[in-house]
């Protein structure tokens, strides 16, 4: 994916998924996969969901956008119901995230590893804040910070539209990913549907690494 | 866990307990005041006979099955009881006097955590019930822990009290699915999976659990599994007259029951019938495994032999003389202690 540049946009402003800018950026629709049961951190987890539907979400639209010093994603998806609400046992909330390799050698579909780690930057609709997260290998992601990561979600008409955004480039010694404009990255995403009780690695995502330049000469239109 | 150097335990004598939930409330007063906690009963009394809290968790499965985690589901806050809010500003402040009376508001409850107080089975004049009173178990093999992704739930090496770290659980509620016992609770408010932290605060400065020393029954007993000086060694290894209950979940809980005795049967004629018991065998032995049989038939003759004026050191325990010795060294009294809330 190329990513424009919107030029004169406070990635504030991007946060609202009407924004104008968004108007005129074309998203790519991505295929979601459910994650393999066998991959489950615990054998409580895979006898749980052995014969069960994992990733109810089958499809995704992606858009992204940056503005020199930020980047943020847009993605929209299909989901009847708006699970925000935990008030219950056995509500779950409906979630999305973002996935960046911190190094070279980071792996999507094992979450990273302790050398090679990777980064989400995770939105969840019961709290609808942004939270930064780092992924050692499955079973092993912690927060390490719940402001960098702006993320804000709506809800309309059977569908999610979530921006996701941070800086590029974070004063940070945590592994995260550090972008750069013009350079060649991945990305992945992840959708997680509350009605089907998708939480952890019960989740919908996109499999390997899909390219991701910050597009350095265009100029978004709009 | 093989990692654990020593492990704290609970037994209870269940033919002590009067259902009075003393426990319950001093657990509720100490632990589970905060908001989203509301219908959390970490420590709760059910009459059994019963269908239990929360509604039929005996048949919810989870827990291992051959050594394999066994599927369950997470009970929902309705089948746990939930919290009724009650209309006390109208009853107290509404100035109806006795035209309003203390009422549920909203929805009327269908189940409460001791819904079915009292029923048991049975028929007249052979009726029979008896109290269970459940903690978390803080497992040997904690379902909870292995089932959550996150190493959220610790076992602790000096006393193998099994904790969730709070800032580590993400709301999963893994561990409510694979408890067997279905003793964690969510709070939807923090977000996080709450339950019985075996009153470690307590423990650490010498003072036994809320539940145990708040029981006016001298049901509970507390201490270290391997310390022969105290109560739990006694009474689970020395003497044998306390057992784990389900221990076919698989989990080994470290709650043990001294199982129920009952008064004997009447036949036809209205005549005290030896020939069966009143509580069926079957029955304790569902919960309580084949050995309960054994336990009941040492109490017996326990019993038997105080009547002939001999000394019995396991009855002496468990009518608990000396209301000290049940806590294994745990009877300092919090009174004495200034607490600060961390």
């Amino acid at each position: 994916m190329l990513v424009p540049y919107a030029a004169n946009v406070d990635v504030d402003a991007l946060l609202d998924a009407d924004a104008a800018p968004w108007r005129s950026t074309a998203p790519e629709t991505i295929a979601m996969m459910g994650t393999p049961v066998g991959l489950q951190p615990t054998g409580a987890i895979r006898a749980a969901w052995t014969g069960k539907k994992i990733g109810a979400v089958e499809r995704i639209t992606v858009a992204a956008l940056h503005t020199g010093s930020a980047l943020a994603f847009r993605l929209e998806w299909a989901d009847p119901t708006e699970n925000r609400d935990l008030t219950d046992t056995t509500s779950f909330a409906d979630a999305a995230a973002v996935l960046l390799p911190s190094t070279p050698a980071s792996v999507a579909m094992t979450m990273g590893a302790p050398t090679a780690p990777v980064n989400a930057w995770y939105w969840r609709s019961d709290a609808d804040g942004g939270r930064h997260v780092i992924g050692e290998g499955i079973g092993a992601s912690r927060t390490i910070d719940v402001e960098l990561v702006r993320a804000r979600g709506v809800w309309k008409e059977g569908r999610w539209q979530v921006v996701i955004a941070r800086a590029l480039r974070i004063d940070t010694k945590e592994p995260v990913a550090q972008l750069e404009v013009g350079a060649k990255t991945g990305f992945a995403v992840a959708v997680w549907d509350g009605a089907n009780s998708e939480r952890g690695g019960i989740k919908a995502f996109s499999g390997d690494w899909r390219e991701l330049v910050l597009d350095a000469t265009k100029l978004a239109r709009g | 866990m093989s990692e654990v150097k020593r492990q704290l335990a609970m037994v209870m004598d269940l033919n002590k307990c009067i259902g009075c939930q003393t426990c319950t409330i001093s657990c509720k007063r100490l632990w589970t005041r905060d908001e989203g906690m509301e219908y959390m009963w970490w420590n709760s009394v059910n009459t059994m006979p019963g269908l239990g809290t929360p509604k039929d968790w005996e048949q919810m499965g989870g827990g291992f099955r051959d050594g394999q985690p066994n599927a369950s589901r997470i009970p929902t806050r309705k089948e746990f009881g939930d919290a009724w809010e009650f209309n006390h500003e109208e009853v107290f402040f509404g100035g109806k006097g006795s035209e309003a009376h203390l009422q549920v508001k909203g929805e009327q409850p269908e189940w409460g955590p001791n819904w079915d107080e009292d029923q048991g089975a049975g028929e007249y004049p052979n009726g029979y019930y008896f109290y269970l009173p459940r903690i978390c178990n803080h497992c040997t093999h904690p379902a909870c822990l292995e089932a959550c992704p996150r190493q959220a739930i610790e076992k602790r090496e000096q006393d193998g009290i099994v904790l969730i770290n709070e800032d580590r659980c993400r709301g999963y509620r893994f561990c409510m699915e694979a408890c067997p016992y279905k003793k964690i609770y969510w709070n939807h408010v923090q977000k996080v999976a709450q339950k019985c932290i075996f009153c470690f605060p307590r423990i650490e400065q010498g003072v036994a659990n809320a539940c145990a020393r708040q029981c006016p029954g001298r049901v509970r007993f507390v201490g270290y599994r391997d310390d022969q000086n105290g109560p739990i060694w006694k009474l689970v290894d020395k003497y044998k007259v306390a057992l784990p209950l389900h221990s076919e979940f698989g989990t080994e809980p470290n709650v043990f029951y001294v199982p129920p005795l009952a008064p004997p049967r009447f036949d036809a004629n209205g005549e005290i019938d030896e020939s069966q018991p009143r509580i069926p065998n079957e029955y304790l032995v569902s919960l309580f495994g084949p050995r309960v049989l054994e336990v009941l038939a040492t109490l017996k003759g326990e019993m038997t032999k105080t009547r002939a004026g001999q000394k019995s050191e396991v009855l002496d325990i468990l009518i608990a003389y000396k209301w000290k010795d049940m806590f294994g060294g745990f009877d300092r009294d919090p009174a004495s202690i200034e607490w600060k809330k961390t």
